[in-house]
């Protein structure tokens, strides 16, 4: 009795790990195709399978290439730069936004409550094309990455996350800083930053995934080649004429992923953990 | 103790931020979108001209825009097979079992990808010579050599399933950790006593996981049915709209960016946001029945 349950323990274990590589296979294996193409010197086995999930002749020579025919650096800096500055903006205004949600009460709340969270429900990209006007025609910020920031700065799920966080905090805390005369600026910035800290950070590395990866608004809104951030530079040229070979075009798909590889590494515990306070 | 006049005067004052932003671009662009799709928009001058429903009465009529609402409406098939394909992987990684973590991680890469950057691979394994063509003929569903290659996404026929094989891919993390999270809301011994009692494995799936997820699975399906609906940057990036991939939002996309006319571009985006709503409306009374 006690050995057939052993086994039917065993069986299901390595059932679940059957299923968890396989579906690992289907997440991974474009990425692991891009990578073994990029690194393969000899391009001759690309289209060979499964010969080509190996790299043949491996060297860094295409990604050197990608260095050399297209402006990936400018491209970096663009990104990183509207990501800054997306970040620091969905911060400051989510922050901000949250606490007179969650903890004072004011005439107008759940109007403005309810307002903010039913524009999840709509399809934003609607929006794109009054944002379009508004932005080339009233705010003069076409091909600027202030106008392609700009759009994203305010967002539903920010203010939801840090309501929702601002929430848990105990009463008696802001009472006692009250108490001690604190203003609501201080009460926000001294009490309830800290203790909400990793709320913040998860904040933060969600709105850097999508800053970072945004694609239909800044193509539209950017037209210098100059000014446009990885998501964009790079699919315009590996789709364009520069894609002369794909051993090149996966190479760059490499690069381009490398930097959000590096960060999720870092900061992998957060997602899951940050997701949590939505949810609930 | 401060008055409970100036705390709405420093509500206000916190949310302004918010609000101005909200207000320019998101609050004013609904408005203004809904007014454009009456009228004409003329690009030298900005002037919208009223032209009641001359747009609505062009798209009653004209063929393209209902096959694109067609191959939008055909996108939420995806959303059923991604919701529940994401619980069964949320269960899997939710067991205290070594790797875990690994494998979370694993599934949430194609996530953290830029859509375009992942479907300039996905081109590729899409190829008539890809990945794809390689692993059907490997497992004998296509015949070998030249005959079994298929373009997936330049033929017609497969092209808009290929793209949403594309969604689920990039998709399914993200609801996973989702799933996840409300996984471990609940309490191991509701599950231990179903054990005890000589529930299998799928009884409790289905009559403990699945209620106790509930309000999990309706944020879920509400913001896939909604990624659906609006389904169109993968479209854009895998196949420009060819081969019969044409979405609805493709459409509100080219007519005001590509034959610049925002009225009739707003005209079909405001019918895109009624089909949301309708679709929001209809899952709030099927799940959300206690809340």
């Amino acid at each position: 009795m006690a050995k057939s349950k052993t086994i039917t323990k065993a069986l299901e274990l390595f059932g679940q790990y059957t299923g968890l590589v396989l579906f690992a296979i289907f997440t991974i294996f474009p990425f692991w195709w891009a990578v073994s193409v990029g690194l393969s010197e000899d391009p001759s086995n690309t289209w060979l399978f499964p010969r080509s999930f190996i790299p043949t002749d491996p060297g860094l020579m295409w990604f050197q290439r990608v260095f050399a025919e297209i402006p990936f650096m400018t491209y970096l800096k663009n990104s990183t730069l509207m990501s800054i500055g997306t970040i620091v903006g969905v911060v400051i205004i989510s922050v901000l936004a949250g606490y007179p949600l969650a903890r004072l009460k004011f005439p107008g709340k759940n109007l403005i409550f309810v307002a903010i969270i039913a524009t999840m429900m709509l399809p934003m990209e609607v929006g794109m094309i009054p944002n379009f006007i508004t932005m080339t025609r009233y705010l003069g910020l076409g091909d600027t990455l202030t106008g392609a920031i700009l759009p994203n700065l305010a967002g539903a799920f920010g203010i939801f996350l840090m309501k929702q966080a601002f929430e848990q905090i105990p009463q008696d805390l802001i009472d006692a800083a009250r108490v001690d005369g604190a203003t609501e600026l201080q009460i926000l910035w001294r009490v309830m930053v800290p203790v909400t800290a990793p709320s913040i950070a998860a904040l933060a590395i969600f709105t850097l995934v999508n800053a970072w990866n945004d694609y239909v608004w800044p193509q539209l809104i950017l037209s210098t080649r100059e000014k446009m951030p990885l998501a964009v530079g790079v699919f315009n040229d590996l789709t364009g004429p520069f894609a002369v070979s794909t051993s090149l075009v996966m190479a760059a798909v490499v690069l381009t992923i490398i930097p959000v590889l590096i960060f999720f590494a870092f900061t992998q515990r957060y997602f899951i953990s940050g997701l949590d306070g939505a949810v609930k | 103790m401060k008055n409970s006049n100036s705390y709405t005067a420093i509500a206000y004052l916190f949310l302004a931020p918010a609000l101005i932003l909200m207000g320019i671009f998101t609050f004013w662009p609904v408005a203004f979108n809904t007014y454009l799709a009456f009228g004409n928009y003329d690009l030298g001058s900005g002037h919208v001209t009223w032209n009641n429903f001359e747009h609505f009465k062009y798209l009653y009529k004209e063929e393209l825009f209902h096959h694109a609402l067609k191959n939008s409406l055909l996108y939420l098939l995806i959303v059923p097979v991604i919701q529940i394909s994401a619980l069964v992987v949320a269960k899997l990684v939710n067991n205290k079992l070594p790797g875990m973590t690994m494998f979370r991680a694993i599934y949430y890469i194609p996530v953290i990808a830029a859509v375009s950057i992942a479907a300039v691979v996905w081109q590729n394994v899409y190829k008539y010579d890809g990945i794809l063509t390689w692993f059907f003929q490997m497992i004998h569903v296509l015949p070998e050599g030249v005959d079994g290659q298929i373009d997936w996404i330049g033929n017609p026929d497969t092209a808009l399933y290929m793209v949403m094989v594309f969604t689920f891919w990039k998709g399914i993390g993200y609801y996973m950790v989702l799933y996840l999270a409300g996984l471990q809301a609940i309490s191991p011994e509701i599950e231990e006593a179903a054990i005890l009692d000589g529930a299998n494995a799928w009884q409790r799936f289905w009559k403990i996981t699945v209620p106790l997820v509930k309000p999990t699975i309706l944020l879920c399906t509400l913001l896939s049915t909604i990624a659906a609906i609006k389904s169109f940057q993968e479209v854009m990036v895998l196949t420009k709209g060819q081969a019969d991939t044409y979405t609805a939002l493709y459409y509100v996309i080219d007519q005001a960016f590509r034959n610049y006319n925002f009225g009739r571009a707003a005209a079909a985006g405001l019918v895109v946001t009624f089909f949301c709503m309708i679709l929001a409306i209809i899952q709030f009374r099927f799940f959300g029945d206690k809340n």
